[in-house]
């Protein structure tokens, strides 16, 4: 296609110079500058003089005397470009080369509205992060890099695992949704990380507050939105690759990516492989309880670990569908600090400090498969959204063997495995009856298998199945007032599998005799479950200013470890004792979102309240199971309060300055634990952050100065057996730009960011290793370089 | 502008207000547990004959009500953890368990109080093996708190 293209316009090229008259004309072709396509019928217009270019680009104006002309060349999605020409004898052919506007739309809409329009008229509240923003803030993980974010933080296990948080819950509250499908591993693990490769994401939507509505069971606390990447344009290439190294855990990370697409197919292909040591604390000891341990070279010990991800996309556009497949793979390993993991203290025999590059025992290992296939469909005035996905999730926790209570030294390091099979398909059918009504019906069903190994049993093996109907309509009452209303109903089914001991305990009887036994830890047992969610929403826009009022319910089902769990997690040095009886969790909140934006100025607060009817916590007993403290789930009532502030404002065009401020408020108001906070809440925290950008400076474009400097207050607010953590000041420095190496080309991204300028020794109240005293990562240097091709 | 900055000003300070107010009556102090004192029982690197019987004594305080306590005896013969008392002992050599000591119990301390001194009374089996051992105490208070202390022990002939 392209070879035709060229000769065509070859031989218009020579054409053009063969002429010579009184008369003079001008010839030329107009194409897109990205992808050198023709753009077919292009409005060439000047004084006097108007025409089009033809279906190969090319056009020509006839009897012109010898002057200069101007004008103006414009294509639908195109920035227009004028230029002027003296005509006169012997011309050659123009060629003009139309750039992309810079707001193309992924497909034409009937109505005109901007996406950012959309978003203020929804009564949703939604934040949506650009990949221009993923790509200036990258830290180790996705969620690390979303938690610049007001009111989104992350619990880390170590510095290349951490999983979200959003106004202070995570874990099973928060949906981590891509392509349309729900992530499912083992969200409910204290140790678990996100399984997603954080390259080549273009548009996350969060939505801080209960999104059940739309997103069913877990969205009870908000979502993470990770959005299919935009269709390529017709006959495009481009790709890009990355290249990132980090001197605090001497992190080596490379990234390549590209799309393609010639007219209704497209592709997509990414890997990225991440390689790094031991990361460092600034502190040589750590003290926890009595214990005291040194590091060697402030590593800590055996927090090394590797990524390597794979993805494949195939897709398809032609008139009324548009479909995609993704076919993507993480695999991860990550080491566990030596000295105590969890709560447990160990000594060993390994030589850790060997290497700060090898992973020893303990780790874990996660292989994550997932298919996606996202399908757009239009019949008449319904678009028809068809969601289908796969998921294997595979993680295996290993450890030192050794002997605990009644069990003897097992014969092998695989403590625990976990092989979980996730099938989803949503539906959703999306329609105007009327102008002023958006009507959007759908189906989620998901059914889940869960399969466990090792020697070490903490949840049992399960089947589950949820189904999911919703409806909700979009009310227009005038193009600045918007009304969103609607409801769900989810049923669900948990069943669990029985699962022995593989040693006998010693039991005392009541008659004083003593008996060997293998202990059931679960039994087969099948729960159903029930719920409604509801929803009402208003936006209202005046001028700058738009409101939003959200009130609903949402709920979440129990999950299989807090109705069946039975057993010692040695990591957390605790006895997990599930409970049959949960009642799905019932939630109440009340959102407001108020932003005020100019054209130098914005300012936004969203405060919300929150009861949860009955919220399940794993609450620490008094009493003891061989010797180990019992923690048992239990529902208590909670009463949480809080919200976001933000304020933007642009001086002299080139310096930026961006402020936020994060707050929650979490009582429990019934139960054992009646008076106290939830666990992992995250203490008042705000974010000061200006930017400066440059026009040239030497051989840099666009250079940019960004400093952020985070002050986080004390937390007072803790529940056994967490620790009261003091406050912190971190600044975070980074300087990017562009630089043009490559001539004729794209220019090539550089990115130097400097973390704990000041090597502050600071303790991070959600963080994983923060129960055993551990202080967050120290200095850090990053240098990431993005080369970006096109043809 | 400033109007609005002024309402939010005060939204926040109420929310504060809102919450500083009710933060009383909530346990947040650990129980302590010690063998430190002259009748703690075992004491670091002690050195436990079989066929005796010993008075594992330590001594446990809270602000509040004790509940709960635990002793746990274990081997170490593969060296799979240490005690968290001054000074290190001499580890034996690593070497595989037969017939080792395992004593888990667990008790509860009916009468609560402030003050409790844990005294139970433990007779070594003349048939388990010698060697390097552990002994780990740990106490709850009525709010779900825990503190707990180990002790590297040696059982001889």
């Amino acid at each position: 296609m392209s070879h035709k293209i060229l000769s065509i316009w070859l031989i218009f090229g020579l054409c053009s110079t063969v002429l010579a008259q009184n008369s003079f004309q001008i010839k030329g072709v107009v194409k897109h500058a990205n992808d050198l396509t023709p753009a077919v019928g292009a409005t060439i217009v000047g004084e006097n003089l108007y025409t089009f270019s033809s279906d190969t680009g090319a056009f020509t104006i006839n009897n012109l005397s010898k002057a200069k002309y101007t004008f103006t060349i414009s294509h639908i999605g195109c920035e227009p470009k004028t230029i002027s020409v003296a005509v006169g004898p012997n011309m050659k052919e123009l060629n003009v080369y139309l750039s992309e506007d810079a707001t193309v739309l992924e497909e034409v809409k009937v109505n005109a509205k901007t996406s950012e329009r959309e978003v203020m008229e929804t009564p949703i509240v939604t934040q949506t992060v650009s990949k221009e923003f993923l790509d200036q803030n990258r830290e180790n993980t996705l969620m690390q890099t979303l938690s610049k974010v007001a009111g989104v933080s992350t619990i880390n296990i170590g510095s290349g695992q951490s999983k979200p948080v959003i106004r202070g819950l995570g874990f099973n509250r928060v949906a981590v949704v891509q392509n349309g499908i729900k992530h499912e591993a083992q969200q409910w693990g204290n140790d678990h990380g996100l399984e997603i490769d954080q390259h080549g994401i273009e548009n996350i939507q969060i939505i801080k507050g209960p999104a059940s509505l739309l997103y069913g069971s877990d969205a009870i606390a908000g979502v993470v939105d990770i959005q299919p990447n935009k269709i390529p344009q017709p006959n495009s290439f481009a790709g890009e690759v990355n290249i990132i190294g980090e001197s605090n855990n001497d992190l080596l990370g490379v990234s390549a990516g590209v799309t393609t697409r010639k007219d209704k197919w497209f592709y997509r292909g990414r890997l990225t492989y991440r390689d790094y040591g031991d990361y460092k604390v600034p502190t040589d000891q750590i003290n926890y309880e009595n214990y005291v341990f040194e590091l060697h070279e402030n590593n800590l010990r055996n927090t090394a670990g590797n990524e390597a991800d794979a993805s494949l996309g195939i897709g398809f556009i032609s008139d009324g569908i548009k479909t995609e497949t993704v076919f993507s793979n993480v695999n991860a390993k990550n080491g566990f600090f030596a000295n105590a993991h969890g709560l447990e203290v160990r000594s060993s025999s390994i030589d850790y400090d060997s290497s700060n590059r090898d992973i020893d025992l303990p780790y874990h290992k996660v292989n994550h498969f997932k298919i996606t296939n996202n399908t757009a469909i239009k019949i008449g005035d319904h678009n028809l959204q068809i969601d289908l996905g796969y998921q294997n999730n595979n993680r295996e926790e290993h450890s030192e063997p050794v002997p605990h209570g009644y069990m003897p030294t097992p014969s092998n390091t695989k403590e625990r495995s976990f092989i979980k099979n996730t099938y989803s398909l949503n539906f959703r059918d999306a329609f105007k009856p009327t102008d002023q009504h958006d009507i959007v019906v759908g189906l989620n069903t998901e059914y889940q298998n869960n399969n466990i190994g090792g020697w070490g049993f903490l949840i049992p093996e399960y089947n589950r199945f949820t189904v999911g109907v919703f409806a909700y309509d979009q009310f227009e009452v005038n193009s600045n007032f918007h009304v969103l209303a609607g409801f769900r109903y989810d049923v669900g089914s948990v069943a669990t599998k029985a699962y022995f001991d593989w040693y006998q305990s010693t039991v005392n009887n009541d008659d004083g005799s003593t008996s060997y036994i293998y202990l059931q830890r679960s039994q087969d047992k099948t729960l159903n479950f029930g719920s409604l969610s509801t929803s009402l929403g208003l936006s209202y826009i005046k001028n700058k200013t738009s409101y939003k009022v959200n009130i609903g319910r949402s709920f979440r089902m129990p999950l299989a470890n807090e109705l069946a769990s039975d057993g010692v997690n040695y990591h957390m040095y605790r006895y997990e004792q599930g409970n049959i009886d949960l009642d799905p969790e019932i939630s109440y909140q009340l959102d407001l979102a108020v932003d005020h934006t100019k054209k130098s100025f914005s300012i936004g607060v969203s405060p919300f309240i929150n009861i949860f009817q009955n919220y399940i916590y794993l609450n620490p007993t008094s009493n003891y199971y061989e010797t180990i403290q019992i923690y048992e789930y239990t529902q208590a009532k909670v009463f949480r309060i809080g919200g976001e502030f933000n304020t933007s404002t642009t001086i002299l065009k080139k310096f930026q300055i961006d402020a936020s401020v994060e707050y929650v408020y979490s009582r429990q108001t019934s139960g054992a634990k009646e008076g106290f906070t939830l666990p992992f809440s995250p203490p008042l925290s705000s974010l000061l952050s200006a930017k400066y950008q440059f026009n040239k400076l030497l051989f840099f474009n666009n250079p940019q100065f960004i400093a952020d400097y985070r002050i986080t207050a004390a937390q007072e607010e803790i529940v056994p057996p967490e620790e009261k953590t003091d406050g912190y000041q971190v600044l975070n420095m980074s300087f990017l730009t562009e630089i043009d190496v490559f001539t004729n080309n794209l220019p090539l991204e550089m990115r130097i960011k400097l973390n704990n300028v000041f090597d502050t020794k600071y303790f991070n109240h959600t963080s994983f290793y923060r129960l055993i005293d551990v202080p967050e990562a120290g200095r850090n240097i990053s240098l990431s370089i993005t080369i970006p091709f096109k043809k | 502008m400033k109007i609005k900055l002024r309402y939010f000003y005060f939204l926040l300070l109420t929310l504060i207000v809102a919450c500083s107010s009710d933060d009383v009556g909530i346990d947040e102090e650990k129980p302590t547990i010690s063998i430190d004192y002259a009748d703690g029982f075992p004491q670091g690197c002690s050195e436990l004959t079989r066929g005796e019987t010993y008075s594992f004594r330590a001594q446990t305080t809270d602000n509040l009500s004790l509940a709960s306590y635990s002793i746990d005896i274990h081997h170490n013969f593969d060296h799979h953890t240490h005690d968290d008392q001054v000074g290190d002992c001499s580890l034996e050599d690593i070497k595989t368990a037969v017939n080792p000591l395992i004593f888990i119990e667990n008790y509860t301390i009916d009468e609560g109080g402030t003050t409790y001194e844990i005294n139970v009374s433990i007779t070594i089996p003349d048939d388990v093996d010698t060697g390097d051992y552990h002994c780990a105490y740990s106490v709850t208070d009525a709010t779900g708190w825990q503190s707990r202390t180990s002790i590297d022990i040696k059982i001889i002939e």
